[in-house]
């Protein structure tokens, strides 16, 4: 309950306004890609997964919001039945960017899921199973720890400056985007270190509400990996949980410098040490996962805002710096050759969400299907005969929708292409 | 009146008439329905809530409510603050006509459309963008893109087209209300089976006006033939800055008087104060002296004209008499009436409909309310003057945004209450604020645009009595047992 009462004032700015459902909520004339399938891509458009799929006030963020007031105002027991409301979200973050009176709505869920598990109140079997095997396996799959980098033949521990952290996805059940990482850092003449003590980053538990644990793999991790000036990631999960959760959690700045590999490889492409001469030539699309991009996006414009004195003044510089952080993967993509690149319609913060995040892959599979179909025929209108993205778990459930509906899009995993791309 | 709670049997019951998945009496659901905020303070759960999806299933509903002594409240977009939700105990059946999301028609030589009430702003601007391009729905202006075409109409709210045509109420040709007698009652035209809703007074006198704000009391209105407007492409926004309330009010009514070919271009004609500006974002973390807006070139008081035209001849013309009307006032008066140069991305943005633009009121601190009130346009400034007066002794920064409705015929007069509703303290002083300035208004003889159901309506019916007591008789007609929304606007 104390990250709810933190959150009290932020909470109680809500006026039910209902912005946050949509995508462009205040964009009602933005012209989009047309019609496809029946449906409409353009102006303001359904963004919220679950209130999509249920339709009750309480799958909106708008409804949560008022349900973390009446539990604030002891009006509202946490009891079973809160359980299936709250928790089937995939905390996309969504309604956060479009609400303009900037509610923190990731943390606001978050912290009111971590305030039924204090209450003790039963979750969902496969939600606390991610907490169980975490404890006794450092990861969620349930795998054995010392294969953790099994995938990984080489010389483990480099004593270099830059760190790889792994992750749990990529380092048991889509191991060739772990290989690919490791193997792109050292055809571009630097190493990176794979450190067996790797634990789960506790995404899936700070997502659920499951802090003890998560504190315990947060604690592990930063001890392992501090003595590194870069930790990079392949995975957008890890990324977004240790670049702002971290801080969040421990009140303390990072003890190394955060980048996603996407970061890593603009770099080397804006200062001309990496030419990609290899063509892809196929129609493209690019799916925003919400940790990689919308997730830290936000975080950036929350740093700001704390530092600044006078919003009105700063809000435009700041969203000049948002700007440039959702385009980094598209300018990764416009330095392959032969790339015919199709954007979709909810892109950047209007992103929609893959349907894999928040625990929701894990506990509510109706949810995690319907958001990628959706995500899926949004592609699938573009033209593109390809879908890229680059977050582990977005692909796993990309891959999964791609299987279930019969789409003819092929999906590449970013770092996994640039691999082969790069010799 | 006395009403019974919802009992298990009666839960069943709506869930044999809408299917079980659209019935949730669960209380965390029933809690994120609540709202208290925008319009009101005042809000509790309802006891179970039912989504109906056609007009069937709710006559079957208020039947069975009615048997069985149970209030009922209708909803469209549910946004219109804590007044949207029961207020009071047994709370009964909350009715969220969300799902009843259907553009069912769209006549453009009769010039409407057939709506039901979950249709969202958003939604309905989209499809008249892609499919009737050269027509616009009235859309709320202002109100966020969930808000409901519906909601805002029985609000008798304004559009964005309302400074030209009128309230939101005025842009309603007929209405299909289902009444807890079971009986199905049409409004306008549309009364006469058979006859299109191209005429709002009907066979006879018409019942119409009795579902207009009556914010749900009267019955579940399920489909309303609203007015569509033509959406000329020639639009632009010119804004006059004042360093007073009176110059701003009589200034705007010199153009608006000119209504044929001048004020009959300007759709929307709405303006301020600067601290409408400053209250958008956290009080602490934005300069909070007038000096800083001046610099940025922000009058203490401006007026927006917004003009739709068929062409840049047409448009050039009335912007440029409305630039002579002004020159002329401040010739006639000595006072100045500055052009507000406008950047073409501000011009772009207040031309956006529909809007978030009256939502981050929370900001300043956790909380706000839109207390408004309707007074003759040549009374406006009087009521800012005493408005703003009051803000600022009862401890809130003095916001005030005012619109013309009907070419300054009337004023819509809103200030924006700017609370703390994490402090009881300032919930405290909202209420007393709100009780002194209805007392002084009501006696000014001017009208509450929604009023509330613990200081608004009974100060404002203790001065109509027989206006009130004709209303009760009247829903007496069709809902002997007052189960709808009861308690909302003392009728009972």
């Amino acid at each position: 309950m104390e990250r709810l009462e933190s959150l009290k004032k932020e909470i109680y700015r809500c006026i039910h306004c209902g912005a946050c459902r949509f995508a462009y909520s205040g964009e009602p004339d933005k012209e989009g890609i047309g019609e496809h399938e029946g449906k409409l891509y353009e102006g303001i458009m359904i963004n919220c997964p679950a209130g999509d799929l249920h339709g009750w006030e309480g799958f909106y963020n708008s409804g949560k919001m008022w349900m973390a007031r009446a539990v604030l105002e002891g009006e509202l027991e946490p009891d079973e039945d809160i359980v299936d409301i709250l928790f089937a979200c995939t905390t996309c973050g969504n309604c956060e960017v479009q609400c303009e009176n900037k509610i923190p709505t990731v943390d606001v869920i978050e912290a009111l899921r971590a305030a039924v598990v204090e209450k003790g109140v039963p979750l969902g079997a496969k939600t606390v199973r991610l907490s169980r095997t975490v404890k006794e396996k450092n990861n969620p799959y349930d795998e054995p720890h010392e294969e953790r980098t099994s995938w990984f033949k080489g010389e483990k521990n480099l004593d270099v400056k830059t760190a790889y952290f792994v992750g749990c996805t990529a380092s048991y059940r889509i191991k060739n985007v772990a290989e690919a990482t490791e193997r792109l850092f050292r055809k571009l003449g630097e190493p990176l270190a794979i450190l067996p003590e790797e634990v789960c980053c506790g995404s899936p538990l700070i997502r659920t509400g499951q802090m003890e644990e998560a504190t315990r793999v947060m604690k592990q991790n930063l001890e392992t990996f501090k003595k590194f000036d870069t930790v990079v990631f392949s995975c957008a999960g890890c990324y977004r949980t240790i670049r702002v959760d971290y801080p969040k959690l421990t009140g303390e700045e990072l003890p190394f410098k955060p980048m996603h590999t996407l970061e890593y490889v603009a770099d080397l492409m804006k200062k001309g040490k990496l030419k990609i001469e290899k063509e892809f030539p196929k129609k493209v699309t690019w799916h925003d996962p919400c940790h990689l991009t919308r997730h830290v996006a936000d975080d950036i414009e929350r740093r700001r805002l704390n530092e600044s004195k006078n919003w009105f003044m700063d809000t435009r510089a700041i969203e000049k710096e948002k700007e440039e952080w959702y385009e980094l993967p598209r300018y990764v993509l416009s330095q392959i050759p032969g790339v015919d690149f199709r954007e979709m319609y909810r892109i950047k913060e209007n992103t929609w969400c893959c349907g894999a995040g928040g625990g929701v892959k894990t506990q509510y599979k109706d949810l995690a299907m319907h958001a990628v179909f959706e995500r899926i025929k949004e592609a699938e209108a573009t033209g593109a005969e390809a879908l890229i993205t680059s977050c582990p778990f977005c692909w796993l459930n990309f891959r999964d929708g791609i299987r279930e509906s019969g789409s003819k899009l092929e999906l590449y995993e970013l770092i996994e292409l640039l691999d082969q791309l790069v010799d | 009146m006395s009403y019974n709670p919802v009992t298990k049997d009666v839960v069943e019951a709506l869930r044999s008439i809408v299917g079980k998945e659209y019935v949730n009496d669960k209380v965390p659901m029933r809690y994120a329905y609540v709202s208290k905020g925008i319009m009101g303070l005042e809000s509790i759960p309802a006891e179970v809530i039912v989504r109906p999806r056609h007009v069937e299933e709710i006559r079957k509903i208020l039947v069975l409510a009615n048997e069985n002594r149970i209030p009922v409240t209708p909803v469209a977009g549910g946004l219109s603050g804590g007044f949207a939700s029961p207020l009071i105990s047994p709370s009964g059946i909350l009715l969220d006509c969300s799902r009843m999301d259907r553009i069912i028609e769209v006549d453009t030589d009769s010039r409407y459309m057939v709506v039901e009430p979950g249709v969202r702003s958003g939604t309905v601007w989209a499809y008249f963008r892609k499919h009737y391009p050269d027509w616009a729905p009235p859309v709320p202006d202002g109100a966020p893109p969930a808000a409901t075409v519906l909601g805002d109409a029985l609000e008798r709210g304004f559009s964005m087209v309302t400074g030209r045509y009128g309230p939101q109420a005025d842009m309603i040709l007929g209405l299909e209300v289902v009444v807890p007698t079971g009986d199905i009652i049409y409004t306008g035209s549309w009364a006469l089976p058979g006859a299109k809703p191209f005429y709002k007074w009907g066979p006879g006198p018409d019942l119409g006006g009795l579902f207009l704000g009556a914010q749900g009391t009267m019955g579940v209105v399920t489909k309303a033939a609203v007015k569509i407007v033509p959406h000329p492409h020639y639009k632009t926004v010119v804004a006059y800055g004042m360093d007073n309330p009176y110059d701003m009010q009589e200034a705007t009514l010199e153009v608006s008087k000119r209504e044929i070919g001048i004020a009959d271009h300007c759709v929307m004609v709405q303006g301020g104060n600067w601290p409408l500006v400053m209250t958008r974002w956290p009080k602490d973390r934005v300069p909070t002296d007038y000096e800083f807006y001046k610099k940025l070139g922000i009058s203490e008081w401006w007026m927006n004209f917004e003009i739709w035209a068929h062409s840049q001849e047409e448009l050039d013309f009335v912007v440029k008499r409305i630039d002579e009307i002004m020159k002329d006032y401040e010739a006639k008066t000595g006072h100045k009436l500055p052009q507000w140069k406008l950047h073409p991305k501000q011009i772009a943005s207040r031309l956006k409909k529909p809007n978030k633009i009256a939502i981050p009121y929370s900001l300043w601190e956790a909380g706000f309310l839109f207390i408004t009130w309707y007074t003759p346009w040549k009374d406006c400034a009087e009521f800012a003057e005493i408005y703003n007066e009051k803000l600022v002794e009862y401890g809130f920064p003095p916001v005030m945004w005012i619109a013309s409705i009907d070419h300054c015929r009337q004023a819509i007069c809103m200030p924006i209450v700017c609370f703390d509703s994490t402090d009881p303290r300032s919930i405290e002083r909202v209420q007393e604020l709100n009780r002194e300035t209805t007392e002084i208004f009501l006696d000014k003889g001017w009208v509450e645009y929604r009023p509330d159901p613990y200081v608004h309506a009974p100060l404002m019916y203790s001065k109509a009595k027989t206006y009130h007591e004709y209303l009760k008789k009247i829903r007496a007609l069709w809902d002997p047992n007052y189960i709808m929304h009861p308690g909302r606007l003392g009728i009972p």
